[in-house]
């Protein structure tokens, strides 16, 4: 009656259930055109269907759009006009109503948050995942509390149950050929609302990587915090957009790009363990002691397994981009070959392969990489669209590779672009 | 005389307190008022000073916790920063948190009085709405007065009755909540309250409604 988006699961599922339909209407109409010998070519259906989807999506807001949007970045895996339609994806949720706030606290700690701190704004300064930001002071200091939007792990699981069905059926997947992508992205999402697990995550880490130099992490604060609320140091620094405008001196975004780089290889390679989601507004710059870089949001954490670590390390290694046998090898390790495929499918595939790693392994066999050149982000982005247009890989709808490639691959691709838009030579080895 | 009218609303609230005490524990009210005037050790008579029949109780109980709630939500400090749309938030959240400590009876009171027919007010809340609507009525002409909500002669009079619909929207979708401490519900209310006041604040409709006007004034 009152709520504009729908908010039980029966709404849900009921919209849900329409797009279904509408999406079953599509069929019809592209196999009634080929049957009067018109010209509907299959990218015509699947555009539809994708404008489809996407409109209940964005409807729908929230989760949803998060694992559409975490489909849409393993592009391979979908039709380009699905993945197209998902590219758009904007995960947004108004922002809570200070009242809300308040009884967030209340519910907390028994207080209102102006009882709990020196100083609180109510209105909140930024806009988190599944959240916001809001600004406090306590024994003078600077804090930044996010509190959660409630209901939202809630909400993340019932829109999973009720998506996946329909969303594998609109994208022509198989449930079976997909799930461990699937569970691979839920488990990450479900585990980026509990602020508990993020406050441990956030401190283990800081202190392991304390001897990097040029970083800083805030504290974190336990007794100001539960899993629906996190208060930590608020620190100091633009985001990189804004940074730029002040156009920092290049030994700035050298010293910048070296602790970004530092900070991937050491979690990459001594902890095993990587904050998952290198996006501009989890990094705060600033020129202070010649560039340092704030660290925030340890809300998405990837754990590397040991085998899926030298299965990584080696499909980047020098030797193996020289040895076709070893790619093959390790290839098919990862589940990217398959004994059963075609000889033709299999070359493919491999070609594909040697092409995409000779590029993305570029930094890692030099000893130092300058991300400002232009002409490689250029050519990350050709091969990209290369791979799209190529007819006959776009027939392979099927994903493959170890779903843990997943978050590695989303988060080199994070550090990739965020070091190119700061223009920042490193030394990578 | 001021002793008097001290010890007559205490004998009211240990009558209230009793009949709440006998519902919670038994689940329905008791048989009859002798029954609990009885286990009070009063007169029956007494009772009939204070209140006609149980309904009366379960009405003012109700009332009760709209009081409370109105008067907890502008006890806050941070009260008189809130505009409109957030004084009636901060209302929602602190009658919920009230409910939330006498949900059982909240739900056993007003499935009595439901009586299977959707859409129409139970009469248990009929004391509890009246302050509601004189609690919107103000929050509306001070909302007018500070330009948070439009001027609409015609219509602005049925605005309680809506925000009145919207209270029993609430209402109902907190009795059939079922998730931890009720989220599902704050954000229901969030989403609710935020509706209302983007409808009834200054938007396309009125620009609409001015635009015809003048067109047909030409």
């Amino acid at each position: 009656m009152l709520n504009d988006i729908p908010t039980t699961k029966v709404a849900r599922a009921a919209r849900f259930a329409k797009t279904g339909l509408n999406v079953g209407a599509n069929y019809i109409k592209h196999y009634a055109k080929k049957a009067v010998g018109a010209e509907s070519t299959t990218e015509d259906l699947h555009a539809a269907n994708a404008a489809e989807l996407y409109g209940t999506l964005s409807e729908m807001k929230g989760s949803v759009l998060k694992v559409a949007q975490m489909l849409a970045m393993e592009k391979n895996m979908l039709p380009s006009a699905y993945a197209d339609q998902f590219a758009q994806a904007q995960y947004q949720t108004p922002p809570l109503s200070g009242p809300l706030v308040v009884k967030a606290f209340r519910d907390a700690f028994g207080k209102s948050p102006f009882q709990l701190f020196d100083e609180f704004e109510p209105e909140a300064r930024q806009a988190a995942s599944i959240g916001q930001v809001h600004f406090a002071r306590k024994n003078g200091k600077q804090l930044a509390v996010k509190v959660q939007y409630p209901g939202v792990a809630d909400s993340i699981k019932s829109d999973i149950r009720l998506v996946k069905p329909i969303a594998l059926r609109v994208m022509g997947l198989n449930e079976a050929q997909v799930r461990p992508y699937l569970e691979e992205v839920e488990t990450r999402l479900l585990e980026e609302t509990d602020y508990a697990l993020e406050l441990r995550r956030g401190q283990e880490i800081a202190a392991q990587c304390q001897e990097l130099a040029h970083l800083e992490f805030p504290a974190y604060y336990a007794e100001f915090s539960t899993p629906r609320i996190l208060t930590m140091d608020w620190l100091t620094g633009q985001h990189l957009k804004e940074f730029l405008v002040t156009n920092p001196a290049q030994d700035v975004r050298n010293q910048i790009g070296q602790a970004l780089w530092d900070f991937y290889q050491f979690q990459f390679n001594n902890l095993h363990q990587l904050h998952a989601d290198p996006h501009p507004g989890n990094f705060l710059m600033r020129t202070e002691n010649g560039g340092t870089l704030g660290v925030l949001d340890f809300g998405c954490v990837k754990d590397v397994p040991q085998d899926v670590y030298q299965l990584f390390t080696a499909l980047l290694a020098p030797e193996t981009f020289a040895d076709e046998t070893r790619l093959a090898a390790l290839l098919s390790e990862a589940g990217v070959l398959r004994a059963s495929d075609a000889p033709a499918l299999r070359a493919l595939y491999l070609r594909t392969m040697h092409v995409s790693l000779e590029l993305v392994g570029r930094p890692f066999r030099q000893a130092t990489f300058d991300f400002g050149d232009p002409s490689y982000m250029a050519a990350l982005y050709a091969l990209g669209d290369d791979l799209m247009a190529d007819p006959e890989l776009r027939k392979q709808r099927e994903p493959r590779g170890s779903e843990h490639f997943i978050y590695l691959n989303r988060t080199y691709v994070g550090l990739f672009a965020l070091l190119t838009e700061l223009k920042a030579s490193v030394r990578t080895q | 005389m001021a002793y008097c009218g001290g010890y007559t609303t205490m004998e009211k609230d240990r009558i209230k307190q009793a009949y709440l005490d006998f519902v919670l524990n038994e689940g329905h009210p008791p048989q009859s008022v002798f029954k609990l005037t009885q286990q009070l050790g009063i007169a029956e008579q007494e009772f009939y000073q204070h209140y006609p029949n149980f309904e009366a109780i379960d009405r003012e109980i109700w009332a009760d916790f709209g009081r409370r709630a109105r008067e907890t939500a502008a006890g806050e400090p941070v009260w008189e920063s809130y505009g409109s749309r957030e004084k009636l938030l901060a209302f929602y959240y602190t009658l919920l948190e009230i409910l939330k400590q006498n949900r059982s009876y909240a739900l056993m009171s007003l499935r009595r009085s439901l009586h299977r027919m959707p859409g129409l007010s139970p009469r248990v809340l009929d004391d509890f709405r009246q302050d509601f609507e004189n609690f919107v009525s103000d929050l509306l002409s001070s909302g007018r007065v500070s330009g948070e909500i439009a001027n609409r002669p015609l219509v602005q009079d049925g605005y309680p009755r809506f925000f009145w619909q919207q209270a029993l929207f609430v209402l109902g979708f907190f009795a059939k909540d079922d998730t931890v401490n009720f989220e599902r519900t704050d954000a229901a209310v969030e989403k609710a309250v935020t509706l209302s006041f983007d409808l009834v604040g200054r938007n396309t409709l009125d620009s609409a409604v001015d635009f015809v006007r003048f067109l047909v004034r030409r």
